[in-house]
């Protein structure tokens, strides 16, 4: 049960903050999605031994989260999704690359370490960065942009549906788990021989849903398109947000900030 | 299994982006003849009733453990392969934006490993012959159980290849291939048993979707095409997709031997000197910058294996990078609190 109210809190938080009224908020989404493609391109393309890189990087997600007004708390849920296989993949770095990069103070520092640091530094960055989009983009405008960036329409509305019945479906799952678990208290889950039963009966009744719905659908004039009300053109700051950053971030690929900063105080 | 964009290169992200996108682009050009307009909505809730569905642990018998249902499969015997395929397509996308599993970039690897292998796959080569002679709850559920697990088998190989081919990890193909294919030939074979479940049940109340889905006929695939070249063309678009799966394998494995890690190649990429070398103008007026505002000249670290040189401006490098998360976090906390004050003003 808890896995279904998070997840429904979840989607609502990011419905909330979708909606605040910020600088960033305001941008146009195609300015966004581009920036966040290509800083998420940049992130992944550092080999997994240059972290000091990478590091400056997070200067771009901690701006826009403090000025988006984006709190860290869902966040840490989305990391703790995201981390388990990075930190899979990454810890077996430590123990198969054991050569010594270099010691600070008394600590042998091995490529291991510094690849293993890397790989979940970029998981961070990641997450955080595709967290603001959705954080500051209201999912009604990423998918008009998907249909005019030539996303089939089709591919499309069925996701804007599937993202709009995920409540109403989970609601539904909590009710018949929360009625399975009055019947046979003391249980953990489902037991795995009334799945069949337990699925089939909330699939046959999200079909005769999708009934109810294209009916109702019909019923408002639903004749296959999607339609938007108002204007959709880039206007001078989202043109300017987009390529400061994406210049900033492509610029920061070649420049090591970290090696300069270093540097100039002596180390 | 779902992979993240920190464990890819740019390249094998792009590659396997371009292999679903061709594999989506194929789906809606098969599904739009025919589709009626009523399956977008029932697509849409499919969607939504597979997210749901996978959130529903249920206790594996004698392990103590949970598990919970595959999409796949279920999506395309439920579906057909075409709308099954876009379906799982867009519930990977809303995981990816709204609840971080799995990232944007490792989209396309994703799509392939967990849409394509069960969708375009394990259920035109395993699921749909076994209904060959006649659709009964026996052969849904060896058809279906087989198919998960063949699907899951090559969906875990192909986060191998492709996990490998991004060079982020230092596992060798041999232990990881032994790491992930037992593990998912287990997971497999309880979800291939649930999915066969959930199927049977479907069968026995109402036999017209699973039936329906399987003909092709009201999944959405137009009837012309289906019934004159369906199993001719089928088949040879299915080979063509085998082909590319089979050359992206290729070319991302040629494209990791040719990317050692070398220890030399390591060095190099720690002290960032192949990218600074490019920039040399840039470089040598940032070096002068850099001796005139130096504040602790001459200071260097203890070298190890003799290399002072690489060992200092590595450290530099640490250092600098710690000023920079200091000084990120202190810009992040100084505008929160400035937003708060004006909010609290207002």
């Amino acid at each position: 049960m808890s896995k279904l109210i998070t997840a429904l809190n979840n989607l609502a938080t990011l419905e909330e903050l979708a909606k605040k009224e910020t600088t960033i908020h305001d941008l146009h989404p195609i300015s966004k999605m581009f920036t966040t493609l290509i800083y998420l391109v940049v992130v992944i393309s550092f080999n997994k031994y240059n972290l000091s890189g990478l590091i400056p990087f997070i200067l771009y997600p901690v701006l826009m989260m403090a000025m988006a007004e984006i709190p860290y708390k869902p966040l840490v849920s989305r990391i703790l999704i995201a981390l388990p296989f990075s930190f899979f993949a990454a810890i077996s770095n430590i123990f198969f690359e054991k050569t010594v990069a270099f010691q600070a103070f008394s600590v042998l520092i091995t490529f291991g370490m510094i690849s293993f640091t890397s790989i979940i530094f970029k998981t961070i960055l990641t997450v955080m960065a595709v967290l603001i989009l959705v954080s500051t983009t209201p999912v009604t405008k990423v998918a008009r942009e998907l249909i005019r960036i030539r996303v089939p329409k089709i591919f499309v509305i069925q996701m804007m549906l599937t993202y709009r019945y995920i409540s109403v479906l989970i609601e539904e799952t909590g009710n018949m788990i929360t009625a399975y678990h009055m019947r046979s208290p003391k249980q953990k889950g489902i037991e795995m021989d009334h799945m069949g039963t337990f699925a089939g009966q909330l699939l046959l009744r999200s079909f005769d849903r999708a009934d109810r719905i294209y009916y109702a659908m019909k019923c408002r004039g639903f004749d296959g398109e999607y339609r938007f009300a108002g204007s959709n053109k880039l206007n001078a700051v989202d043109w300017i947000y987009m390529v400061t950053l994406t210049g900033l971030f492509i610029g920061m690929r070649f420049i090591n900030i970290s090696i300069i900063l270093g540097g100039i105080f002596g180390f | 299994m779902h992979m993240a964009d920190a464990l890819i290169s740019p390249v094998v992200g792009a590659v396997m982006l371009a292999a679903s996108t061709g594999t989506i682009a194929y789906s809606v050009s098969k599904l739009k003849d025919g589709l009626e307009e009523k399956k977008i909505p029932l697509m849409g809730i499919m969607g939504a009733f597979v997210f749901s569905a996978q959130m529903i642990n249920f206790t594996i018998p004698a392990t103590g453990s949970s598990g919970h249902i595959g999409g796949g499969i279920l999506l395309a015997a439920l579906l057909g392969p075409y709308a099954g395929f876009l379906v799982i397509t867009s519930v990977l996308l809303i995981q990816a934006l709204f609840f971080g599993d799995g990232g944007l970039l490792a989209l396309g690897c994703n799509i392939f490993n967990l849409g394509f292998f069960t969708c375009f796959v394990a259920y035109p080569l395993i699921y749909k012959p076994i209904q060959k002679k006649g659709i009964s709850a026996k052969t849904i559920t060896i058809g279906a159980i087989i198919a998960v697990v063949i699907g899951l088998q090559l969906g875990a190989f192909g986060v191998v290849v492709e996990t490998l081919a991004s060079g982020k990890t230092e596992l060798p193909f041999g232990t990881f291939v032994l790491l992930m294919q037992p593990i998912h030939l287990a997971i497999g074979l309880i979800e291939g048993i649930v999915v066969s479940s959930v199927l049977c049940f479907i069968f026995k109340f109402s036999p017209d979707i699973l039936e329906n889905a399987l003909s092709g006929a009201k999944n959405g695939v137009s009837s012309k095409t289906g019934a004159k070249n369906g199993n001719v063309s089928k088949k040879k678009i299915l080979i063509g997709l085998l082909l590319l799966a089979f050359f992206i394998g290729g070319f991302l494995s040629m494209f990791a031997s040719t990317n050692p890690d070398g220890l030399e190649w390591a060095i190099n990429n720690v002290i960032g000197a192949p990218e600074l070398m490019g920039q040399q103008g840039i470089q040598s007026v940032i070096a002068d910058i850099q001796d005139q505002l130096t504040i602790l000249p001459g200071y260097n670290f203890k070298a190890v294996d003799g290399e002072p040189a690489k060992v200092g401006t590595s450290i530099s490098g640490i250092v600098g990078g710690l000023m920079t998360l200091a000084f990120a976090c202190a810009i992040g906390f100084v505008i929160t609190k400035l937003k708060r004050k004006k909010s609290c003003r207002n």
